[in-house]
């Protein structure tokens, strides 16, 4: 399958600034995929985003190398406009890309400015508001919205351009629990129903690890893993070497297994409670520990 | 001894009608630990902000240190709870990391020795000495974090509020607020947190108040707290991953686990059990 995003040997460097950003990154990522991108604070997580959509080169100056084409447009070459219709992006702070009072207007915001007809932009407001299902929020004032609704009002807004690609800058740190499963629930169905290739930084690896089909370690600059979440797990010294924290799951069967001297594998690496529990199950009813 | 902080029938209601807290009793003792979580809206940010009278009390009463709070000023609770806010960058205001700590005492018109010593104490306790003469747009998050503690702590409070200690911060530089927060606590003062973080509540706090829309429906240990997940669950909170594991095999875990050491012994614990049973 031909890739969707392709990075080659892409490093940057921030006008002024005194180390490079990101170096000598490369990367494919197929239509469809789930990537999560994780990693200490300064590693290059937002830099990498960056230059997928475009904010890098067209609003941050600096020493850029290498080549990044993202739905078949090089991003350095093409405008911020046509982008916007290929590359999504949704921040951290839902009120910080807010531009509008009302939800509709929000969703129209982008559509409009495209210059589109005006039943293409009512097909799409709606179609975008179902998709993050808050179809029911579409004449309330932002203002008025909870955290995890304001930000599916962000991810309906990109997606009314019709998006091939979505972005999302730690989408649900700013959230409450019940808002980040709200976000997550509607970017899984995004993804695993409507086939977007999603990117998605966060701090919180359980999340990655129980909804990407791949995740990156940023590691000041560089991509220094790159794999399945069990496979990401199973290299726990370096995620936390580089400062990020492993899934308690994954701690856990880990001592459990060198307590018991048994060598760890891949398959032993549990990606979610429901894993752990059946393992553990496994272990627990063969009684001998060693 | 008498509860540093004790709360009676508080109720709260915002100009908008928003009723914020529908009747919160709760009496803290001095040097506690204590999260207080719930959902955005739940009153979590509305209740701390009575201890200091940055809000007032729409029914009820709070007192802190036996003073009824709704008849000091603001700066005279200042100094017996410092607040610090979820973003840092609504507190800090001052061109340099010394001016945003000597803020406070140079209010309270200490003289300047006394001032330079409250600041260097505190900037100490945070770790930005090095950083005293810089700005504060020059220091990372987690270091305008810790500055926004260090500009409360000058103050001398008895009591520390602080509101999502980690929130926006990776982990290593959270889990430096956090020891930073322990150690206060060890060293005496009473701290309230605010936050989302279940993992962190297991951790570090010895007594967690869950709010559901301005009432405290569960106020206990963590090992409590978490060991009714069902109540949990309902106000869209879960305990920690390891403490579900645990909940998952209810049938050699009777115990609430709450970290993964813990649970590394009790599965190992289970085995020799098992291996004593039935030696081969």
């Amino acid at each position: 399958m031909k890739e969707i995003v392709r990075i080659d040997n892409l490093s940057f460097r921030y006008k002024g600034g005194n180390a490079a950003a990101l170096k000598d990154i490369n990367l494919r990522v197929l239509p469809g995929e789930f990537v999560g991108i994780t990693g200490p604070a300064g590693a290059g997580k937002t830099t990498l985003l960056s230059c997928i959509n475009g904010v890098i080169p067209h609003y941050y100056s600096g020493d850029l190398q290498g080549v990044v084409v993202a739905d078949g447009l090089d991003v350095a070459t093409s405008t911020f406009r046509q982008l916007a219709s290929h590359v999504g992006s949704v921040f951290e702070d839902p009120d910080f890309q807010m531009v509008s009072i009302s939800v509709e207007e929000e969703v129209a915001f982008g559509p409009e400015n495209l210059g589109l007809p005006s039943e293409e932009i009512e097909v799409r407001i709606a179609d975008a508001l179902r998709k993050t299902r808050i179809s029911d929020l579409r004449q309330r004032a932002i203002s008025t919205l909870s955290g995890g609704q304001k930000q599916r009002v962000a991810i309906s807004a990109v997606l009314s351009m019709r998006p091939q690609i979505l972005l999302l800058d730690d989408p649900t740190s700013e959230l409450d629990p019940l808002g980040t499963q709200e976000v997550i629930a509607a970017l899984r169905d995004l993804n695993r129903k409507l086939g977007i290739t999603t990117v998605m930084v966060s701090q919180d690896v359980e999340q990655l690890t129980q909804n990407a089909d791949r995740i990156l370690l940023l590691s000041e600059g560089r991509l220094i893993l790159d794999g399945r979440p069990r496979e990401i797990c199973f290299q726990h010294d370096i995620m936390e070497q580089a400062g990020v924290r492993v899934p308690q799951v994954t701690q856990f069967m880990t001592l459990l297994l060198a307590r018991l001297n048994r060598a760890p594998r891949l398959d032993t690496i549990p990606l979610t409670i429901e894993e752990a529990a059946l393992m553990l199950r496994g272990i627990l009813n063969d009684g001998r520990p060693i | 001894m008498a509860p540093v902080i004790e709360v009676k029938n508080l109720w709260h209601r915002y100009p908008n009608g928003f009723q914020a807290l529908r009747g919160i009793n709760v009496a803290i003792d001095r040097g506690e630990f204590v999260a207080i979580v719930g959902q955005n809206g739940s009153g979590k940010t509305t209740f701390v902000k009575h201890m200091n009278s940055l809000l007032r009390a729409t029914i009820g009463t709070v007192h802190v240190d036996g003073l009824d709070v709704s008849r000091q000023k603001v700066s005279e609770m200042a100094r017996r709870v410092g607040y610090c806010f979820q973003n840092p960058d609504n507190q800090i205001f001052c061109e340099t990391v010394y001016k945003e700590v000597a803020f406070g005492p140079q209010n309270l018109h200490l003289s300047q020795g006394e001032v330079d010593q409250r600041v260097e104490m505190a900037l100490g306790a945070v770790g930005l000495l090095q950083v005293k003469e810089n700005s504060p747009r020059e220091l990372s998050k987690g270091q305008r974090k810790r500055l926004a503690v260090a500009a409360v702590l000058s103050m001398q409070p008895e009591i520390l509020i602080v509101d999502e200690p980690t929130t926006g911060q990776d982990f290593r530089d959270g889990m430096e607020m956090l020891s930073l927060v322990q150690r206060l606590h060890e060293s005496g003062h009473t701290v309230l947190i605010i936050t989302h973080d279940m993992l962190l509540v297991a951790r570090f706090a010895k007594r967690v108040l869950v709010l559901r829309e301005g009432q405290i429906v569960l106020d206990g240990t963590p090992r409590n707290v978490f060991g009714q997940p069902d109540l949990l669950r309902s106000t869209f909170l879960a305990p920690p991953p390891i403490t579900t594991l645990a909940q998952a095999l209810p049938e050699f875990f009777e115990d609430t686990v709450l970290s993964v050491d813990e649970m590394v012994d009790r599965t190992m614990a289970v085995l020799m059990r098992s291996e004593e049973v039935s030696p081969s």
